[in-house]
Parts: structure tokens; sequence; C-alpha cells
């Protein structure tokens, strides 16, 4: 006869409130874990993604995800030139506000251009439909951007034929990616106002016709190269940082740029709050554990009356405490499924995140537990007469 | 045949703030096997302390508990180290049944007996025989919410009596009960000590049932200021 299962039957509806509100508890736990774990996962997508042995950026900057960077679209073939690099690609990321296919409202995507037919975009995981396959106005959409295949979305001036869908790709803000080909994202880098057009025109004759174009016009933002594994990589990055008006990053510096550096607070802010979480989970668990002991008072003196043994006393309540969390972190993880692939952010479940959250659960039941069972020790049994 | 509870001039005192409340003072009783004594007395007169003393729940401040023979309560003694000397040897039962509220009534029963390490079968068995031999053979899988005053007061006896212990300490039994339950809870006493042998002590405000005690203490102001026998009870009805 365990007394913890049998206090439990006799009132089910408060334990499974009970169990419900401390399995939001978990839930919220998980969810503060999860979007940070999303967040890095994210801004780490295309760096890790993208395969990139060295990203050559504009001197003096640390672009393109920490800082603005704006080198020469033929940058890339100096790279390619330098010994010990296999490949050199293009990469240029804008962020872009549209009309939906349908007219009615806007979308708004972080455009990336792949430098077809070098790149064609095979470590893009694709869920439906191809691959780009022409040098212009083919794109695939991210699923959270809202696009479906064979749908057509107008950038700049040119209209954008959706020809495959990817899922989980977006940038460091949240924003779903659109690949185009690295010339059609150049072309939608430098869109213009009509009187902008008539105003660099009207500036032309004055200052010659480099003036008429847009600031961004031939650039991109980076170059990607590929190193030989059998190069010297330091070798390399030390030869094309030696040019003086590139700065060459390898993958782990961006790694590190983006997690130390640009992330830095809000990965803090996060953990924070998820460190606040738990303390709040702590006081909850241990404050019901201690209210449950404390209305079993009188017939805890009334077990040490009869002569039970105390872990006959600390059991009952190690188990309820143990009953309540366990469960309650099993009710936590089934709502984190049910809930968060409704955000509109990425929440990760990582298994080791579970697998310490759970280990925390235990620990603060334990805490709990002692908490009542230092109340329930503290009972004597002549207060069965109180 | 020696006696099995002799509490010999106990004395309890507490102190609340300058001043010293003698609870007990210079008591001594004694219950042999198979007697039912009484302890009356107004309120705070010191009949619960005896019961504490005698239960082995307080230390007297002075004298000292025997225990068929055997010393085991004096000044100081840690009594925590007697729960289980309490266990087998002393059943209590009080104004409240204090049964636990989420078992039925074989399983409030049968964990008197289970805490003494007895198998589960075995328990709830004897359990069972328990509670029919006190008439509520059709109330085992009830719980304490679903019984009456007296059928609670009852299962609380039988929790007691679950031990076999040849001590039954009572503080008020009947003070919530009606005038028949009260008359069938305290014949019940009766019958347990002549059947089986138990010595049972009673404390009780009320002065009906004084015809089936073999022995009635009277306490005031922490003493014994009267005695008397199965064979004039008339005269403490009176009192």
């Amino acid at each position: 006869m365990s007394l913890a299962l049998k206090d439990i039957a006799f009132s089910p509806t408060r334990f499974i409130l009970t169990v419900l509100g401390v399995g939001f508890l978990i839930t919220a736990s998980i969810g503060m874990v999860g979007i940070y774990r999303g967040i890095v996962d994210d801004a780490m997508l295309l760096v890790e993604k993208v395969g990139a042995d060295l990203w050559i950026v504009q001197g003096g900057r640390q672009g393109p995800f920490s800082e603005g960077s704006s080198v020469r679209a033929d940058l890339d073939q100096r790279v390619a030139g330098v010994a010990g690099v296999t490949s050199a690609r293009r990469f240029l990321q804008v962020s872009q506000q549209f009309d939906a296919p349908d007219g009615v409202g806007q979308m708004r995507a972080a455009i990336v251009g792949l430098d077809y037919p070098k790149d064609e975009g095979n470590w893009i995981d694709l869920v439906a439909g191809r691959s780009i396959a022409t040098g212009h106005f083919e794109a695939i959409a991210d699923e959270t951007i809202g696009l479906a295949l064979g749908d057509v979305v107008r950038l700049n001036h040119d209209d954008y034929t959706i020809v495959g869908i990817t899922r989980q790709m977006v940038d460091l803000s949240g924003d779903g990616i659109l690949f185009v080909t690295i010339n059609d994202a150049m072309e939608i880098a430098q869109r213009r106002s009509s009187e902008e057009v008539l105003l660099t025109r009207a500036v032309m004759d004055d200052a010659g016709p480099e003036a008429a174009l847009s600031p961004a016009a031939n650039k991109v933002a980076a170059v990607l190269a590929t190193v030989d594994p059998a190069a010297d990589i330091a070798a390399v990055r030390a030869s094309i940082a030696a040019w003086g008006d590139v700065n060459v990053m390898s993958r782990a510096d961006q790694r590190d740029l983006l997690l130390n550096q640009r992330l830095w607070r809000l990965r803090v802010q996060i953990l924070a709050f998820t460190g606040v979480l738990l303390i709040v989970m702590t006081i909850v668990i241990s404050l019901i554990i201690y209210m449950m002991t404390l209305e079993k008072l009188h017939q805890i003196a009334m077990l040490k009356l009869m002569g039970a043994r105390n872990s006959l006393i600390t059991g009952m309540i190690a188990q309820q405490s143990a009953a309540i969390s366990f469960l309650a972190f099993g009710v936590g993880i089934g709502l984190a499924k049910l809930i968060f692939p409704l955000f509109p952010r990425r929440v990760v479940m990582a298994p080791d995140d579970i697998t310490y959250l759970f280990i925390a659960v235990a620990v603060i039941a334990a805490c709990a537990s002692l908490i009542g069972i230092s109340r329930a020790m503290r009972v004597r049994a002549q207060e069965v007469l109180a | 045949m020696s006696a099995t509870i002799h509490v010999e001039n106990a004395r309890k005192h507490y102190q609340s703030g300058d001043t010293t409340v003698r609870a007990l003072d210079g008591v001594t009783i004694e219950a042999r096997p198979g007697e039912l004594i009484g302890i009356m007395g107004a309120s705070g007169s010191g009949k619960s302390t005896m019961l504490l003393i005698a239960g082995l729940l307080e230390p007297p401040t002075e004298g000292e508990v025997f225990f068929r023979g055997e010393r085991v309560s004096c000044p100081g003694a840690d009594l925590d180290r007697l729960r289980a000397f309490r266990r087998r040897n002393i059943g209590f039962v009080f104004q409240k049944a204090n049964l636990i509220p989420f078992l039925s009534a074989i399983e409030n029963v049968a964990l008197a007996l289970k805490i003494d390490d007895v198998p589960k079968r075995a328990a709830h068995d004897y359990a069972e025989a328990l509670l029919v031999e006190l008439g509520l053979g059709h109330r085992v899988d009830n719980r304490p919410a679903r019984l009456s005053g007296g059928e609670q007061q009852r299962v609380a006896i039988a929790r007691a009596l679950a031990n076999d212990p040849p001590l039954l300490l009572a503080d008020e039994p009947t003070a919530a009960l009606d005038s028949v339950r009260s008359r069938h809870v305290m014949e019940l006493f009766r019958t347990i000590a002549d059947v089986r042998g138990a010595s049972i002590l009673v404390v009780t405000h009320d002065p009906r049932s004084v015809d089936l005690f073999d022995r009635v203490y009277e306490f005031s102001d922490g003493k014994i200021v009267a005695t008397s026998r199965r064979t004039a009870p008339e005269a403490l009805a009176a009192h």
C-alpha cells in the first residue's frame, strides 16, 4: 500500500491540476532553452551550411553578418586565382519586403544570392520542388515566408517563380530565406524608386556615368572560398589578407562573431530568463510539497503515534514530490511538442537540453521533498492531541 | 500479577513566562491486565497530561513510568527511540477518530499492522476480522468520510487493537458521540478488557459509564483527589 498513491487517488483533480501547472512551467523552461537554441541554430545556419572555409569581406570590416560588407562583384576571380583555393563563390544577402502573390498584404524574406552555375544550391535541403536550373527569375523559398511551389513574386521590377521549398532555413532575425541567383540578388539589392533614378540622371551630367549607378551596383557582400584540404589554410588566408583591401575570416571567426558579439546580449538574456524560470519552478514545486505536507501534519503525527518509522513518512512525501515532478515533466514535454511547432520562430528541443532539464527537475523535486520532510520530522506524535 | 502500566509519583511542570504550571503534581496510578480504568476530572485537571506520560509521549518532570515492571520513562528520557515499543505495546484512541482520510476502514486498520511489518495479506485479513468483530463488517471498504462518528470511532478502536497491545489509552473517546453510541463504545472497552485481558485507561468527562470501570481516578489541579472502585460507582456519578 503506497500512502502517496492512495493520497493522490483520494483527490485526483487537485493532483492533475498541480501536475498541469508545474507541467506548464516546465514547458516554459523548455521553450526558453529551445528559443535560445533555435536562435543560435538559425544564426549559424548559413555559416555552417554554405560550407565555405574562408569569408573574404570588405577590408576593415567583419561582415557580412556582424557588420555591413561590400566588395566588388569580380573579387571572386581574384580569390579563385590564389594557390590552394579550389572554388570562390560570391555571396549576397538582403532583406526584402514585397507584395504577396495574391496581391493581399506583404511578405518578408532574406534574399540570398547563389553564385549559379558554380553553386547550384546542392547544400540546400529541399522539402519540395527542385534547385535553381536557370540563371534568372527562379527562386527557392523557405516555407515560413508563406510561398508555395509555382507562386510568382515580383522583386524589384522582375517576376520570380518559386521552384523549390525549404524548411527551417531562416536568417538571424528569423526571416525565411529566398534563394535566387547572385546576379538576380544584385539586381534586387539595387532597387531604386523612379525619383531616385531621375535624380541620379541629373547628377550624371555633372559627375559622369558612374554616378547614375546605385551604390550597390556590381557589389556583393562577400566571396566564399573553399580551400584544398591539402593546402595550408593559414597561408591561403595570409596571402589574401595581404591584398589590404579585404578582410579574411574563417568559419570559426564567423561563428565566434555571431555567438559572442552579435547574439551575446540576447543569449545572456534568454539564459538569465531561463534561470529565473527554474528558480520560480523550484519555489512553486517546493511550496506545493510544503503545503501538501502541512495539510497532512495531523496524519503524520498520528503515524508517528502509531509507531511508524520515519522512512514511511519521508517515503510518502518523496514519492508525492517525485510523482508531481516527473509526471509534470512528461506533461511539459508533451505540451512543448504540441505547442512549439506553432510558434513563429524555431524552438529546438535538443536531447541534451531535455536531459539537463530532467536532472534539474529531479534536483528540484529532491529539494522540495527535503523541505517537506524536514517539516514532517519536526512533528511530534503528541500533536495528535492538539 | 504485575501492573501493565505503573506511573509512580509523576510530576509535569511547564514554564509559562515567569509562572510554573503544575500540570501534574505527584500522581501515581496503575492498571493491571483486564482492568478498565477511568480518569475523570474538570478541564485542566491534568488528565490528558497523565495520558501523555503513560503513553510515553512526554517524559515526566519527576517520577517514573514502569511497563510490566520495567522502567520505560523517566525525566529527560528520549521517547522518540521508544517508537517501536509504543507500536507493539500501546494503542491510542482519541476524541476524534484521527483516521487517515484517504484510506478505507480496512486500510486504516491494516496500516497499523503493516507499520509493524506484518505481511500485506495477513494484515488485511486480521484487519477485516477485527472490523467484523466490532460490527463493521459491512463498512470495511468505506473511507472515513462515509462513516458515522460512532463507526469512525470503532474503526479507531480496531486500529488501536490491531497489534494486540497490552495497554490501550483513550482520551475522551466518546466526547463527540451521543449517549447511546457513547455507551456502546464504553461497553466495547469493557469487553476488550475482559476478553483480551488488555489494560485500558480512559480519560472521560462522562459519568454515565462509570459503572463499567474497575477503578476511577478523580483528578483536580494535577492531583488525584479521589479513587473509587467499581463497587461504588454512584458516588462518582454524582460528581
